[in-house]
């Protein structure tokens, strides 16, 4: 790899893309060492917002909880986040062959790290719990995810535009299937009595 | 043969519902962003109660549903079956019929509602002069439907007409039973069951109109005009039968889903919580159909911008899919019950799926019908965007609302009160229904562009005349007989 970092994937999405595309690069080989702050970085915030200001679901009051709870928490937030971004890797790898794509794992692994790491920034919004201060900031760094992932999937497999954007859709329909269970999973776990004390 | 001659589809009929359905859809999207605009000023009902959240609510759902959505599929149903069945409609006054009634038990309904008539049921709203207006015109429906089916000159019957006759039984079925009812007035009358059993009947009902109505009846339309918008057979047909028969075997089930924690019993709940998770394999097997089809037609979305629309359908429709079996979950119904999480939910399915497939059928059949190319491509790709960020924006907004609500709902204090009035929660989620509003507007306004759009492409054009192409002799009903052959089996010529 020439010059490619991190910062430049996201100032210069297309030649990262197109750096990345390069089976022979070593762009996958320094994106897998980010990945750990990718998936350990949100879930820290959690834990230090949840502490620091207590969740603020739009009540007058902020809900506290014990340390324990929150550890768990941020601990199965962290699990999640790992399912989902590793699955994704994989199921846009096997996805690959229907949309014409013939890249090897690293070369999706390097994709969708770069498509993921404006959510890295937009976690940085956990530190202050607000239900919907983060839903905003949620949003924005959703637009952005979705453009690396429409503009730059094609380029990155080296397919043609129509078929990436066919591919892009099926892995958005993936991640909005990925996010439901995100919240229908934290719903059961609070049932069960891990998270915020509710009457059921 | 005579019959390719003469013979001529009727597809006046399917453009006039078209155009009644884009009339519903603007209507009813309308009240829905004055609806959104109310949860933040609620004053804006100016002490009118034909304004009030109450009276304008089932306007909505019943104007989208049944205006829009049944508009769009008697249309899309019409047009199909004539060309799966090679003849023309049966009955074609009965077809017209079927849609100037239908049209007028729309308005006439809308406006009883505004009135204030109401059995109070969630989506069968309407009191008994139009429940029987609605059996009769649906009857009609039916009669012109299979008997075109009867009538056809091919014997395969494609797999979308399986779906749409589904649609006509189950919801005649369901319509007729939970309504039944003993009138009082002319615009009032009583439930004829009493109870958890009028509760269990009515969920009967509203669940699988949602089934049949708004997930099977739009499957029909994606099993029949996706293959032809991309070109390509459907990838699976054997997948596509078989997901028929066990979606509706399963779905039929699971309305009790919509009464967990209630006075019915709960195996009844239970029972209908594993049928909905059952739901998510025929569901699925649609879905992965759908998607392994169009993936093969990419090069059209050069050219295509319906495709589209039935791309992102597709996802919004494993999305809802997949989250109604979850929420049917009991220790996730818990929390989402009663929340806007089920808004949300139901929005991924009506925008995401129902209006995304319509929006993408009309776009490629207008412009068939008339014989005149879409009046602007660029309108319609930017109507594809603005669909998809209001549909986004919808869904997480309330997504978010209702995670909020359940656990503000649930939350207790150390003496085990509750932690949060109902005022000082609904006060709370004015920000997030401000973005519901938003995404409100964003959708309609994509809706407007693409009323005008064809609009414009079918300003001053008549409708193209078809007649039926002639049907293969293997796949001919009555073919023409075989040559006779002599004993050592030579055929001998006529």
């Amino acid at each position: 790899m020439t010059q490619l970092t991190l910062i430049n994937a996201l100032l210069k999405p297309h030649l990262a893309f197109k750096e990345i595309a390069q089976v022979d690069s070593n762009a996958a080989k320094i994106l897998q060492k980010i990945v750990p702050l990718l998936l350990l970085a949100p879930p820290i915030f959690v834990w230090l917002g949840s502490g620091l200001f207590g969740w603020r679901m739009g009540a007058d009051e902020a809900l506290f909880l014990d340390n324990t709870s929150r550890v768990i928490i941020s601990f199965c937030y962290f699990i999640a986040l790992s399912l989902g971004f590793f699955s994704t890797v994989f199921i846009a790898h096997w996805m690959g062959v229907t949309y014409g794509a013939d890249k090897p794992l690293k070369v999706y692994f390097a994709l969708i790290t770069v498509v993921y790491f404006p959510f890295l920034i937009g976690s940085i919004a956990h530190i202050y719990p607000n239900a919907f201060f983060n839903l905003l900031v949620l949003l924005l760094t959703l637009i952005w995810c979705m453009t690396l992932l429409y503009k730059g999937l094609p380029v990155a497999l080296e397919i043609p535009p129509e078929r990436g954007m066919l591919m892009s859709s099926s892995l958005v329909a993936w991640l909005l299937v990925g996010a439901v269970s995100l919240l229908g999973i934290s719903v059961g776990l609070w049932t069960i009595g891990i998270g915020p004390a509710i009457a059921v | 043969m005579s019959q390719n001659t003469k013979e001529i589809y009727h597809d006046h009929i399917v453009i006039r519902l078209i155009q009644f359905s884009l009339f519903w859809v603007i209507v009813a999207m309308a009240v829905g962003v004055y609806l959104a605009a109310e949860f933040i000023w609620p004053e804006i009902d100016f002490g009118q109660f034909w304004l009030s959240f109450g009276r304008i609510r089932p306007l909505h759902t019943n104007g989208i549903i049944f205006g829009f959505g049944v508009s769009a599929l008697m249309a899309t149903a019409f047009y199909s079956v004539q060309r799966t069945s090679h003849v023309p409609l049966f009955m074609p006054r009965l077809a017209w019929f079927c849609c100037y009634a239908w049209q007028l038990i729309i308005l006439l309904g809308g406006l009883s509602l505004l009135a204030g008539w109401t059995s109070s049921k969630e989506y069968a709203e309407l009191e008994w002069p139009f429940d029987i207006a609605i059996a009769i015109v649906w009857v009609c429906f039916g009669v012109v439907f299979f008997g075109t089916i009867a009538n056809r000159r091919i014997r395969p019957i494609y797999v979308s007409n399986w779906f749409y006759g589904g649609l006509i039984i189950v919801i005649a079925m369901l319509h007729i039973v939970n309504n039944l009812a003993i009138p009082v007035t002319i615009g009032k009358s009583y439930s004829l069951y009493a109870g958890a059993q009028d509760a269990i009947v009515q969920w009967w009902y509203g669940h699988n109109a949602v089934g049949f109505l708004l997930t099977g009846g739009f499957l029909g339309m994606m099993y029949y005009f996706l293959p032809k918008q991309s070109g390509q057979p459907i990838w699976s047909y054997r997948l596509s039968v078989v997901s028929f028969w066990a979606f509706t075997y399963s779905y039929i089930w699971a309305g009790p889903h919509h009464l967990h924690f209630s006075a019915i019993p709960e195996w009844v709940q239970s029972l209908a919580m594993v049928m909905s998770l059952v739901l998510l394999a025929p569901s699925w097997a649609s879905m992965i159909n759908g998607i392994m089809t169009v993936s093969k037609a990419w090069e059209r979305l050069r050219t295509d911008p319906a495709l589209k629309f039935v791309v992102m359908s597709l996802a919004f429709y494993g999305l809802a899919t997949f989250e109604g079996p979850m929420m049917a979950i009991r220790s996730v119904n818990v929390v989402s019950h009663f929340t806007d999480w089920t808004i949300g939910h139901v929005h991924s399915g009506a925008l995401g799926w129902n209006a995304m497939i319509t929006y993408g059928t009309f776009y490629y059949l207008v412009p068939k019908l008339v014989g005149r190319e879409l009046y602007s491509t660029k309108m319609a790709n930017l109507h594809f965007w603005l669909a998809l960020a209001g549909t986004m924006l919808y869904v997480l907004s309330m997504w978010a609302a209702g995670v909020s609500q359940g656990l503000l709902w649930l939350s207790i204090d150390e003496y085990g009160q509750l932690s949060f009035s109902f005022r000082e929660i609904m006060a709370a989620m004015s920000s997030y229904y401000g973005l519901r509003l938003i995404a409100g507007l964003i959708f309609f306004a994509g809706t407007i562009l693409m009323t005008w759009n064809l609009f414009m492409t079918m300003r001053g054009q008549k409708t193209v005349e078809v007649t039926p192409p002639p049907v293969a002799e293997k796949y001919r009903i009555n073919p023409s007989p075989k040559p006779a052959a002599d004993h050592t089996g030579t055929e001998v010529p006529a």
